[in-house]
């Protein structure tokens, strides 16, 4: 216990304290245009925050009138559960098996079950920031509005803290079960994307597959049941329901009975999680660096025509961040299969009954009005292909080995040409998949798509050369473990809500032409030219960045 | 041909003064060895030839041109090997002597020749086309080296290019460097073995604390510290705390 409490110190420390004071207090005062760009980001957040909390309060009403306002509970922590569970399986991977400092842990005289503990307790900490914004709102519209005593909120933090510990010890045990699988056999790295990709799907299936299609007498049966709605919602994963009962019921005979299932319940699956490490979890891991090799001795001629063709350095380097993306299986999970991912998740969702109904609302809300669907479209498009890290973390990305960028004589302006073409290839792969998630899914027409497609693409050099620009004025260069590189990345995040931001403004911009009297086709040729603008100058800006900063940037 | 003129670099916004007021000339066709103690300023000095670091005042000229005002001009006519071999590990060999070849404008037939020759000196053959991932320490340091050596550049720079390395790998590196002096060309490397600075180098710096302490032939070092000891000796003299 004593050495799972120094492992976790030491973990915590490591993730929390001295990086995060490192990316705040190291970069002193550059940082200030960055610190103004994100806070007008999060600011354009806070009406999204105020409009949640609008729609909660509508929510609650609708569902009171029905007798059925626990299930928006249940709801809320599915949904959280649901993310933690998702993102938990690439967190859960990368820290169990892929960060560096696990030789050195290996090396320790601890435990299986305490390394993995420390780490354990590492993305727990973690996921509480991933849900905050999702459950918290929830449970605080909830209590206000319902009246709930004073016991209410002891119990909704409670709630709160061990909500990720179930869906995260669940994507522990199994990862740990998959990697013991896979570890038997040499081309692991590609069997761990397949493997991860089936657990993915799994995960996706079961909370979005389980709708499915119901009777309308069994819909009827739900909702004249007290917490009916509730019940239908989290049947699949009752400790949703368990929190929910324990919440709603508050410090009642019933209530500390759900108490116990949920408390007792995320206990039993930690155990099994650290139980599980001991039997699994070294013998996933020794060897997994083993990889399958050659050894063949090259001939002459083999050796000259690999060296065939001369290539211009853009060009190189362009091939060299497509080739360290896509063979470096979190970066890859987190760049192309999460653009693919996307609109996937999109087409699953509309095709469960839930979804299909939501969609048939959505466009008897939007048919009519041209101008709407595509300025919609075009920011969906926009999300598929820029709400990833591919950009915001392409020289973090570089991480120990960036020396090499600082010393060849290629022209950091240059240099970040080929790293902007690649992300913005990313980009492009996320618009072309969220255009045909769209075209199939909701059968929306080419009249619509193409604009919108046009706008998304031009939009797409801006966020794109934003998003790098982000990451190089703090690039973080020292990690271990490849996921702090791009998904526990501030940069990330920070990049995201300048995106969120600038198409904010961009919606504010479409409003104010269409005051002016700009429409239709007039207003969209409009957007695309300020877009275009726009694009440029941030590329020429980008590049003019990369020159001064890159001699600034020590390693 | 290197020149230092004043360089000064400190580290924690001032606190550590790692190089202090360094001024030093490594003429081409001389091999030139950088001695000092663990922590003496070597790679940073080092660093700051090579253009990762910026001093912070003094200026570095590469064959005639400054390092900071023309830094292309002078990265293109340098290679530099570091002490870590921290390289891109999902990458095989072959493509990251691909990459140096490509960005430092390499034509492909003298790439293969190059290339061709250093893995089969270094012993590389059977493994270049394998991921840098499944090399050894020893064997990474190698493809640095082959990277370094495929541009046939007119300056070397090497951070303790023999640590780490198999005797005949280091007998061909030390052969190659001796070649590429005779040619005319430079080289600044640093290192820890005294026999090697004894028996290899022309020209032997010693910096301690930052700051410059010897500079000269073996014989002139001798003269310097008066008798004819062996350089290990002078070497502890020189750098005692
Ligand atoms: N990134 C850094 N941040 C702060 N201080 C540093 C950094 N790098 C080096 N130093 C300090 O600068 C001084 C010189 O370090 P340097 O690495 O140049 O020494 P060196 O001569 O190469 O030593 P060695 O023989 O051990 O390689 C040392 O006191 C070291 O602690
Ligand atoms: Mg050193």
């Amino acid at each position: 216990m004593k050495r799972l409490k120094a492992l976790l110190a030491a973990g915590l420390r490591q993730n929390f304290g001295l990086s995060l004071l490192k990316h705040k207090v190291l970069q002193g005062k550059k940082d200030l245009w960055l610190v103004l760009l994100a806070g007008i980001g999060f600011l354009s957040l806070l009406p999204v925050l105020v409009l949640y909390v609008r729609g909660l309060g509508l929510l609650f009403g609708i569902l009171r009138a029905a007798g059925q306002e626990t299930a928006m509970l249940t709801l809320a922590i599915l949904v959280g559960q649901f993310f933690i569970l998702v993102f938990g399986l690439f967190y859960v991977l990368s820290a169990f098996y892929f960060s560096r400092d696990l030789e050195f842990l290996v090396s320790l005289p601890a435990r299986p079950f305490e390394v993995i503990g420390a780490k354990f307790g590492v993305i727990l900490v973690n996921e509480y920031l991933t849900v905050l914004f999702v459950v918290v709102p929830v449970f605080v519209v909830y209590g206000v509005m319902a009246g709930k005593p004073l016991g209410y909120w002891p119990l909704a933090a409670l709630v709160f803290l061990l909500l990720p510990v179930i869906p995260l010890a669940l994507a522990g045990l199994l990862v740990m079960a998959m990697m013991r699988c896979v570890n038997v056999s040499r081309k692991k790295d590609f069997l761990i994307l397949v493997g991860s990709l089936a657990l993915l799907a799994a995960a996706l299936f079961l909370q979005l597959g389980l709708a499915g299609t119901r009777s309308p007498e069994e819909l009827v049966k739900f909702f004249s049941a007290a917490d009916g709605l509730a019940r239908l919602l989290g049947e699949k994963f009752p400790p949703c329901i368990w929190a929910s009962r324990l919440l709603a019921s508050g410090f009642s005979a019933p209530g500390l009975g759900y108490l116990a299932l949920f408390a007792g319940g995320s206990v039993a699956v930690l155990l099994l999680l650290l139980l599980a490490a001991e039997k699994l979890f070294y013998r996933g891991l020794i060897g997994l660096s083993e990889m399958a090799v050659r050894r063949k001795k090259l001939s002459a001629a083999a050796l000259a025509s690999s060296f065939a063709s001369g290539r211009t350095a853009w060009r190189a380097i362009l091939r060299r961040e497509w080739k360290l993306m896509n063979r470096t299986p979190i970066f890859l999970l987190n760049g192309i299969l999460s653009v693919v991912l996307v609109p996937v998740m999109l087409f699953i969702m509309v095709r469960t009954s839930a979804g299909s109904s939501s969609m048939a609302i959505l466009k008897i809300l939007g048919s009519g009005n041209r101008l709407a669907e595509i300025l919609f479209a075009a920011a969906f498009f926009v999300a598929c292909g820029c709400l990833n890290g591919t950009a915001s973390s392409t020289f973090s990305r570089e991480g120990k080995t960036f020396w090499i960028s600082k010393v060849i004589p290629v022209a950091p302006g240059r240099q970040v040409t080929g790293k902007f073409l690649h992300s913005y290839l990313i980009a492009g792969l996320g618009v072309l998949g969220g255009l045909l998630a769209v075209r199939l899914a909701l059968g929306l027409g080419w009249k619509s798509i193409l604009p919108a497609a046009l706008l998304a693409f031009v939009a797409g050099v801006l966020l794109t050369a934003t998003n790098m620009a982000v990451d190089l004025a703090r690039p973080l260069l020292t990690w271990t473990n490849p996921m702090r590189a791009i998904k526990q990345n501030l940069n990330v995040v920070i990049a995201m809500a300048v995106d969120a931001g600038i198409l904010y403004g961009f919606y504010h911009v479409s409003r104010l032409l269409r005051r002016v009297g700009f429409a239709g086709t007039g207003l969209i040729a409009v957007l695309f030219v300020i877009l275009s603008l726009l694009a440029a100058a941030s590329i020429f800006l980008l590049a003019r960045f990369a020159d001064k900063r890159y001699t600034t940037i020590e390693t | 041909m290197i020149e230092l003129r004043n360089v000064c670099k400190s580290y924690n916004k001032g606190l550590l003064r790692a190089v202090d007021d360094l001024t030093l000339a490594v003429p081409p066709g001389e091999i030139f060895g950088f001695l000092g103690p663990n922590g003496a300023g070597k790679t940073t000095t080092i660093k700051m030839i090579v253009g990762i670091l910026a001093p912070d005042s003094g200026s570095i000229a590469i064959e005639g041109r400054d390092n900071r005002s023309e830094p292309l001009a002078c990265k293109a006519v340098t290679a530099f090997v570091p002490d870590e071999p921290e390289i891109y590990e999902r990458l095989t060999g072959l493509e990251y002597l691909n990459f140096i070849g490509d960005v430092y404008g390499v034509p492909a037939g003298l790439r293969a020749e190059r290339a061709g020759r250093w893995l089969d000196k270094f012993e590389l053959s059977a493994v270049a086309g394998d991921p840098i991932q499944t090399y050894s320490h020893g064997m990474r340091q190698k493809i640095v080296l082959s990277g370094a050596l495929l541009v046939e550049p007119k300056v070397f720079v090497l951070d303790e290019p023999l640590t780490g390395l198999d005797p005949r790998s280091a007998h061909h590196l030390k052969e190659a460097m001796r070649g590429h002096c005779d040619r005319g060309g430079t080289l600044f490397f640093s290192t820890h073995v005294m026999e090697v600075a004894e028996k290899f180098c022309d020209r032997i710096a010693i910096i301690h604390k930052g700051r410059l302490i010897a500079c000269g032939s073996l014989d002139e070092l001798r003269r310097q510290a008066g008798e004819s000891q062996s350089l290990e000796n002078i070497f502890l003299e020189l750098t005692e705390p």
